[in-house]
């Protein structure tokens, strides 16, 4: 393998690779480790990367290293039940009194398949097609997690009082 | 449309992944009903919301390493391919480097799927392009020293589409290509040699299926990333044929 072009192919996704890992880790320097084990995951099976979209396969190739790395039992949670500490530290709270900072917390509390579903969605403008690739379900799984993700969203933030108040 | 229609709708709607007719249909309704115009205008805020969430850049370090071990990985590389190189000189003529299972096996599996590859990437799938074994089987004439058997798998779903000289285990041989739907499947033909092995070798490198069979003294090897069973159809079809 020519490293030009897997460096070619795959390192101008690495901010994507890695803002999705950090959204699934909650946790910077899990995250650091999951794409570095995602990246060589990638050299090794470049020559099966068939088609053009290099960064929909790799957040499935992140998500595996991810999944692999908590079935291993590691030290990273799997983000379904424990909500990040700054959720419930009260003078963090205080600081995150901005809309970012709630924004955030609310989506750390997400379930994981909720707040990955938003995340491909929102912040990555993935198809529903490419989360469904990347998170192996139907497509009808995507839409029903997304639509649930936000309902919960709009209940954390109080969605009437806030969109009162940004009017 | 009903409320609940659109509620169930909603979401399809503003990730633009409805079709034209249930669009219009929801942006009508949402014309003439204020609760639903609200829910919407509540997901668009909550969209906004969103899309405000920080941003994780990869830090400059993570990349530096991801590039030092895409460089290291090639250099690993080269050096297989130099120690596979040595190994198949060393093994020199009169042996066989067909018997898989041992390291020879597996470099003729990683020259396998190297062609493979090679095949699909360079685009060079064929050399003669013809989906009639009277026109492919000819054309190896007189380009090897032996005739490998060419059928067309058509009638059990698999087609030969053509065929071309190629390299495995340092000696030319014929790879005929097959199509099963949009996938590639590579068969190597060369001459078994004095190879006892009768058994079918199943394999999995770097995310291919590989089979390798003898049959009437001749050794294959089919190479896809069509699934395990479906190559194993593939195999017995040629073997029945």
């Amino acid at each position: 393998m020519r490293p030009r072009v897997f460096e070619e192919t795959v390192l101008p996704h690495l901010d994507a690779a890695f803002n999705y890992a950090r959204w699934l880790t909650r946790n910077e320097a899990d995250a650091e480790d999951v794409v570095q084990d995602a990246c060589v995951r990638a050299m090794r099976f470049f020559s099966s990367l068939r088609d053009d979209d290099a960064r929909a396969w790799l957040f499935t190739i992140v998500r595996n290293a991810w999944y692999s790395r908590v079935a291993e039992g590691t030290r990273l949670n799997d983000g379904q039940d424990q909500r990040p500490d700054n959720a419930l530290d009260p003078e963090e709270r205080l600081l995150q009194q901005h809309t970012v900072g709630l924004v955030r917390a609310a989506l750390e509390q997400l379930p994981v398949d909720f707040r990955e579903a938003i995340v491909l969605r929102e912040i990555e403008g993935l198809s529903y097609r490419e989360i469904a690739e990347v998170a192996g379900v139907p497509i009808g799984t995507v839409m029903s997690r997304l639509a649930r993700a936000r309902e919960r969203l709009q209940t954390i933030l109080k969605l009437n009082a806030l969109s009162e108040t940004l009017r | 449309m009903s409320c609940e229609l659109v509620e169930r709708d909603l979401d399809a709607y503003l990730d633009r992944e409805l079709d034209a007719a249930a669009l219009t249909a929801v942006r009508e309704h949402v014309g003439t009903c204020a609760a639903c115009r609200r829910q919407l205008a509540q997901r668009e805020t909550l969209a906004r919301l969103v899309r405000s969430a920080p941003y994780y850049s990869a830090p400059d370090r993570l990349r530096a390493r991801v590039r030092a071990s895409s460089q290291s990985h090639s250099v690993r590389r080269v050096l297989t391919w130099a120690a596979a190189a040595v190994l198949v000189l060393s093994v020199g003529a009169g042996m066989t480097l067909w018997r898989p299972g041992a390291s020879r096996g597996d470099v003729i599996a990683d020259d396998v799927v190297n062609g493979h590859v090679r095949s699909l990437m360079a685009n060079h799938l064929f050399d003669v392009q013809s989906t009639d074994q009277h026109t492919v089987k000819p054309w190896f004439l007189g380009k090897l020293d032996f005739s490998p058997p060419v059928v067309d798998l058509t009638s059990s779903g698999f087609a030969l589409v053509g065929g071309r000289l190629d390299y495995v285990g340092g000696r030319p041989v014929a790879a005929l290509v097959y199509q099963r739907r949009k996938h590639t499947i590579n068969v190597f033909v060369s001459p078994a040699g004095g190879d006892p092995s009768t058994s079918n070798v199943v394999l999995t490198v770097r995310g291919f299926n590989l089979r390798h069979w003898i049959h009437n003294g001749m050794s294959f090897w089919a190479v896809s990333d069509v699934n395990s069973a479906e190559l194993g159809e593939f195999a017995t079809a040629l073997q029945a044929s």
